[in-house]
């Protein structure tokens, strides 16, 4: 990385605010962690590795919702933007099954629903 | 100036004075406890609280600095009932064993609770069950009865810059020990007692030996004999009400023969042995170029304790010559004993000083066993012969002046300078002048390394050459002298200094760690005035003049430097570790 | 998200969490398929839709309209209306109106933190271009002083005149430092801060450090965060790759970097002096202030130390304008406050508030209420220097000056809901216990008077103490306030003052009845076996930890009150609720 000037930190910043669809977030802080969050980040990346999906999988800190945590926010072209809370590796697969691989949202887990 | 007013009435304070100094002008005394002048406040206690109008809140005089137009109350019903809640609480956490205690008429506390008429204790009564640590043999350490204001730990790690106390642990844990909570022996502590003669209550104090000095007194096989040191002279007063700085050496020769000593001598004879041996030193590498310099004296038993475990590289740099305390020792044992046909084995050697770090000395190698006995026995400071002539029933204020024991008891006014800062070095100068010129020196005071300052660097002229000189007491503002020669080494560039004098206590041995409480340095000062003034009012102002040195070395000695000065006033030192094991 | 798939989507939603007998999204499905719907609509059962209290309610995607669904009746038209016609239920619909407002957290939960490029395409490090560009510190801090921000570290010292102390202050070095000493009992705000979003205090650090002339920056963050010292260290390091930190900052002549220094725990060591002695490597303990660290801080120097949250603000202040950020709040508080909200609250978590709104709206309408539906006593704010403010003033608006007027005080932001279940008692000993546990033992009026406050406290929860000792105790907390040298100190009495304030008959209780309403106080409970509901399962005899209740097969148990210990085991094993506390 070379150091920035403002135009080329301006430049980064229009580069990299593109709307972008087909992730997979999980809060990763301390709060999701210790509900196991980072089984459920680790369940997710196999599961869209064996699967060979076409969905970038990142992480995210705390979203406030820390009695609802492992958070999982899916972005998926075709279905609503939301986000899933109390997910364990059983329900982190079924989303990558019925979410993202059906586009059909998952029962008893949604905990916001982005976008208009 | 900074104008405000304190109780409604105006004050006018240099900028910076706190409210509690600037209390002080208007006849205000605010409460303390913590609080020292020697050190900087830390607002430990919270006794010294006021009230600035127009806030709600309560400051601490003590470090508060007064600002334009502050309005503050000292004292009203808030104040006083918030001051006595927090001497009532701080008492809960205090043994309550005065009549036991070390300090017994003499405490802060005490006197601050006496003050305050506390007649019953509100709170549960809660103690820490600490154990004393007295393995230093010099000082003793009570952390139950500490208060936790901090000021020995400040004096330790600023003042004297040693840092062996610490605070350890925190909250109603919180305790002073040495730092890594070993024993203090263990410890870098170098022994001077400061933290004994600032503490305010019986939490640190000297190593208490009257009882054995009385089994010795008392015990019809001993001869003892005893010396004082010049600074205890002029602090012994203190005790029984006499202004600060009186000159009592007379009346305490009295009351040491009172005591039951057979013979009394003064520690101000080796003191002048002490300069004759070490000008004469100072004289070979300087003049005859044999050995190094800067030559740095060591009669500060702390002193040489910092040495060898700070500076061990610096150790060829000292002076080998023993301290006069040391050499009267020796002497009492040897010279004294044979003139007078006393078995040395029963001699008994007590040695008054203002110190707490010579109770460490007499047995530090074994240069200090050189009569074939132990040369010092017991070593009890200002404060613990105080006590003793006050349990002899001796009225020590109406006591007519004595005279010493010949010849181990006659100095010159060059030896009792040595007990402040800048005094060796006078001294010291005023017989390596003589030796190196043969000449009388015209001017025989040099101001110029007298007084408080930290470090004091002076030329002086002898005979057309340059002595570059320094002077620093208390091991904090060593440093700053070392680290010049140190550079100076490392450089290979002219040294700065040809002579260099340090005391560990601030003052010099007038402030020393076993000399009574309170000193501030206003005391330091006055205390120092009455060796000066001593010294001013002497016929004899020259170690090398005193006749009886002279005598000495005729009947006794041979000559300075020669072989039975070496085997009997010189020592050898050895680099320690910082820390035992 | 997609707006290309038109299938509609019912989102059901029972937001008083209750176990119904009749399940609304099978209800939905069913009168859906009789009409022939159910494959064009799908209906999924959601945990939440950031609505509390207004029982079932549904959320029709796309259309993003939300309505309350009372009956059978509101289904049927909801399904024959809304879905069939396409219609909108103008009567039914239900306002989202969200409370919070994310200015502190705006990125959390939305950022990769260990990328510095999401932060910068989230207008990251555009207020410091402009800053070092287009401004000057004179003018950034006169932009705070427009927007009133205040500290959020829980003292609410305005932060531009803070700056402006350190700025004014002729030295050859000044520091910035970061306190993340964060250690209020229950809260994590600035965890939560500097793991979401570490590069938005970073900016604010560097911001600060232009603004009063500091080169050098300290994040002062407690070693018991390992997560957020991680990434904070990850932005650091990208931050420094980019040239947002080190020499010449974007090209400019500005130099600034930072460096994190750790706290081994100790709760003091958020207080500036304190903060200070540890990164000077002494002990932690406070010194007298003044002099203020903004005129002699770290080494002597000028610092400025500002919480974390404080420093989140910076960037977006100086982004949106200061005017923005004053017209948000009340009065005499600006902007937004983040609180951990916890204890008995359904929805425990980390919010972020307007100043201003009251503390029914953060419980009720926020936290979704009180933890199965008990009764709220009070909520506790301001964690050990704070106090308790009793149901009665639910509808105080929030910010500096209210709270403190209640007694408690805003704090770091810490909020903890207390039930019926809660002794007041019991709360005051439990913060208490902590100023005690992590007093610095430096000042005689905190050491001592804290221990003696605490073992009055013992006593009255023992029912072991008379209103002579209630007297001595309220003695002590008066003198500890005024005579302590810190802020520890000083605030340690207040959550036993403010308990005594609005529940002193809870104390009362204790001391001359001997009883604790709450049943929280052991002491003076005794647990007793229900010979009616004793069905002889033997629970309570396996998990008694000092084998009080004998094993007594097909006859009612009964705990042996000289053994009992009291420690609730039985309590909470029993499934038939046979154990009584009395």
């Amino acid at each position: 990385m070379s150091k920035l000037t403002r135009e080329t930190l301006n430049k980064i910043k229009q580069e990299h605010a593109k709307p972008r669809n087909n992730w997979i977030k999980v809060g990763m802080s301390t709060c999701g962690i210790a509900a196991g969050a980072d089984i459920v980040l680790e369940t997710i990346k196999q599961e869209v590795k064996k699967r060979n999906l076409a969905v970038t999988v990142g992480q995210c800190g705390c979203a406030g919702k820390c009695y609802a945590e492992p958070l999982v926010e899916v972005c998926i072209d075709g279905v609503p933007q939301v986000i899933y809370g109390n997910v364990d590796k059983k329900s982190a697969i079924e989303i990558i099954e019925r979410h993202v691989a059906n586009k059909k949202l998952l029962n008893d887990h949604i905990y916001n629903v982005k976008g208009k | 100036m900074i104008k405000a007013k304190i109780n409604n009435v105006d004050v006018q304070v240099k900028k910076g004075s706190t409210i509690l100094d600037a209390a002080k002008l208007i006849n205000v005394n605010i409460p303390t406890l913590c609080k020292h002048p020697d050190l900087h406040a830390t607002g430990a206690c919270g006794i010294c609280i006021v009230k600035i109008k127009g806030t709600n809140k309560m400051m601490r005089s003590c470090c508060t600095p007064l600002d334009e137009g502050m309005d503050i109350i000292t004292h009203d019903q808030e104040l006083q009932e918030t001051r006595r809640t927090v001497i009532e609480l701080i008492l809960s956490n205090h043994p309550n064993d005065c009549l036991q205690c070390g300090r017994n008429n003499n405490c802060e506390l005490q006197k601050l609770a006496g003050d305050f008429g506390i007649r019953e204790f509100p709170f549960k009564h809660h103690l820490r069950n600490l154990p004393e640590d007295d393995s230093t043999k010099t000082i003793s350490l009570v952390p139950e009865k500490c208060i936790l204001c901090g000021r020995c730990v400040q004096v330790c790690q600023d003042l004297q810059d040693v840092w062996a106390l610490s605070f350890l642990e925190r909250g109603m844990n919180t305790r002073i020990s040495a730092a890594g909570d070993i024993n203090l022996a263990d410890s870098p502590c170098i022994k001077c007692g400061q933290c004994s003669a600032h503490c305010p209550t019986g939490a640190i104090f000297e190593y208490d030996q009257t009882h054995r000095a009385w089994q010795s007194l008392y015990n019809p096989d001993k001869f003892c004999v005893v010396q004082i040191a010049p600074a205890v002279r002029v602090a012994i007063g203190e005790a029984f009400g006499f202004p600060v700085g009186t000159n009592l050496t007379g009346k305490l020769y009295a009351a040491l023969r009172m005591l039951g000593f057979k013979a009394v001598f003064d520690t101000t004879f080796g003191a002048d042995l002490t300069i004759v041996e070490e000008a004469s030193e100072f004289v070979e590498r300087f003049v005859h170029k044999k050995g190094v310099l800067p030559l740095i004296t060591s009669c500060c038993p702390s002193w040489v304790d910092y040495m060898e475990r700070f500076y061990p590289d610096m150790i060829e740099y000292f002076s080998t010559a023993k301290s006069p305390h040391a050499m009267v020792g020796v002497l009492s044992k040897t010279y004294y004993a044979q003139k007078n046909k006393i078995d040395p084995a029963k001699i008994e050697m007590i040695s008054i000083m203002p110190c707490t770090a010579k109770k460490y000395e007499v047995s530090r190698s074994e240069q200090m066993f050189a009569s074939g006995h132990q040369d010092i026995d017991i070593v009890l400071t200002t404060r613990e012969l105080a006590r003793m002539i006050k349990q002899a029933g001796i009225d020590f204020a109406n006591l007519s002046d004595e005279q010493p024991d010949h010849i181990l008891g006659d100095y010159t006014g060059a030896g009792v300078i040595f007990g402040a800062t800048g005094g060796v070095m006078e001294a010291a100068l005023r017989t390596a002048y003589s030796l190196v010129t043969n000449k009388k020196l015209a001017k025989l005071d040099f101001n110029s390394v007298r007084g408080l300052e930290g470090v004091k660097e002076t030329e002086v002229d002898i005979e057309g050459t340059k002595v570059k000189v320094a002077v620093a007491h208390g091991i904090g503002n060593v440093e700053y002298v070392l680290k010049k020669v140190e550079k100076a080494i490392a450089d290979k560039t002219e040294m700065p200094y040809h002579f260099i004098e340090v005391m560990a206590c601030p003052g010099g041995c007038v402030g020393g760690g076993g000399q009574p409480y309170g000193v501030t340095d206003k005391l330091r000062i006055k205390r120092a005035q009455g060796l000066y003034q001593e010294d001013a009012d002497t016929k004899i102002r020259s170690s090398h003049e005193n006749p009886f040195v002279c005598k000495l070395y005729e009947e006794f000695l041979g000559k300075p430097l020669g072989e039975k000065s070496h085997k009997l006033l010189h020592t050898r030192y050895t680099p320690k570790p910082m820390y035992k094991k | 998200m997609s707006g290309k798939n038109d299938k509609k989507i019912i989102l059901v939603c029972d937001t008083d969490g209750k176990q119904r007998e009749a399940d609304y999204a099978d209800m939905i499905t069913s009168v859906l398929s009789e009409e022939k719907l159910d494959g064009q609509v799908q209906v999924i059962r959601v945990a939440e839709l950031g609505i509390y209290g207004q029982g079932v309610i549904v959320k029709i995607l796309p259309e993003n309209i939300i309505y309350k669904i009372s009956d059978e009746t509101a289904i049927a038209e909801l399904v024959s209306e809304v879905i069939k016609k396409n219609k909108t239920l103008k009567e039914s619909v239900l306002e989202d109106n969200p409370k919070q407002l994310k200015i502190v957290l705006r990125n959390c939960g939305i950022i990769d933190p260990e990328n510095i490029d999401d932060y910068i395409a989230l207008d990251g490090y555009q207020a410091l271009s402009r800053v070092i560009f287009d401004s000057s510190p004179e003018e950034v801090i006169a932009q705070l002083k427009i927007s009133g921000l205040r500290g959020r570290g829980g003292g609410g010292f305005p932060t531009a005149t803070k700056w402006n102390f350190a700025r004014r202050t002729e030295a050859d070095q000044k520091y910035i430092i970061c306190n993340a000493d964060e250690g209020d009992p229950g809260a994590y705000m600035d965890r939560s801060v500097l793991e979401g979003d570490p590069h938005s205090v970073i900016e604010g650090m560097i911001i600060g450090g232009f603004a009063i002339g500091a080169d050098k920056g300290y994040f002062y963050i407690r070693a018991e965060y390992p997560l957020a010292i991680e990434r904070v260290q990850k932005a650091i390091e990208q931050a420094r790759e980019y040239g947002l930190l080190g020499e010449n900052i974007l090209g400019s002549d500005f130099n600034f970097d930072l460096d994190i220094r750790l706290g081994a725990g100790a709760f003091v060591c958020g207080e500036e002096t304190a903060l200070i002695a540890s990164i000077e490597g002494k002990r932690g303990c406070p010194t007298p202030r003044p002099p203020y660290p903004s005129i002699k801080g770290l080494w002597g120097k000028p610092t400025v130390i500002n919480n974390v949250e404080t420093l989140a603000n910076i960037a977006v202040i100086l982004l949106k304008g200061a005017k923005w950020f004053a017209a948000i709040g009340s009065a005499t508080s600006k902007g937004t406050k983040v609180f951990a909200l916890t204890g008995k609250v359904k929805n425990s978590g980390l919010i972020e508030v307007p100043m201003g709104i009251t503390i029914r709206e953060i419980v009720y309408e926020i936290g979704g209420g009180v933890f199965e539906d008990k009764k709220l006593k009070a909520v506790q704010t301001g964690g050990p220097s704070g106090g308790v403010i009793p149901k009665e003033f639910l509808d105080t608006p929030v910010d500096y000056e209210n709270l403190q007027k209640l007694g408690s005080i805003m704090g770091s932001g810490g909020m903890i809901v207390l039930d019926e279940d809660d002794c007041m008692v019991d709360i005051a000993k439990f913060y208490l216990r902590f100023c005690v546990d992590e007093s610095c033992g430096k000042c005689a009026p905190c050491r001592i008077g804290g221990f003696q406050m605490l073992n009055y406290l013992k006593d009255i929860s023992r029912g072991k103490a008379s209103q002579g000792d209630l007297l001595k105790l309220e003695n002590i907390c008066n003198s500890v306030k005024k005579a302590s040298l810190c802020g520890l100190g000083q605030t340690a009495p207040n959550p036993i003052l403010s308990t005594l304030k609005y529940f002193r008959v809870e104390y009362d209780q204790h001391i001359n009845d001997h009883r604790c309403a709450a049943k929280k106080c052991t002491d003076l409970l005794r647990f007793v076996i229900s010979k009616e509901k004793c069905v002889s399962c033997g629970m309570c005899s396996r998990d008694c930890p000092v084998n009080a209740i004998p094993k007594n097969e097909n006859k009612e148990y009964i705990i042996n009150q000289e053994l009992c210990i009291k420690c609730g085991k039985c309590f909470d094993v029993c499934k038939f609720d046979a154990v009584i506390r009395e």
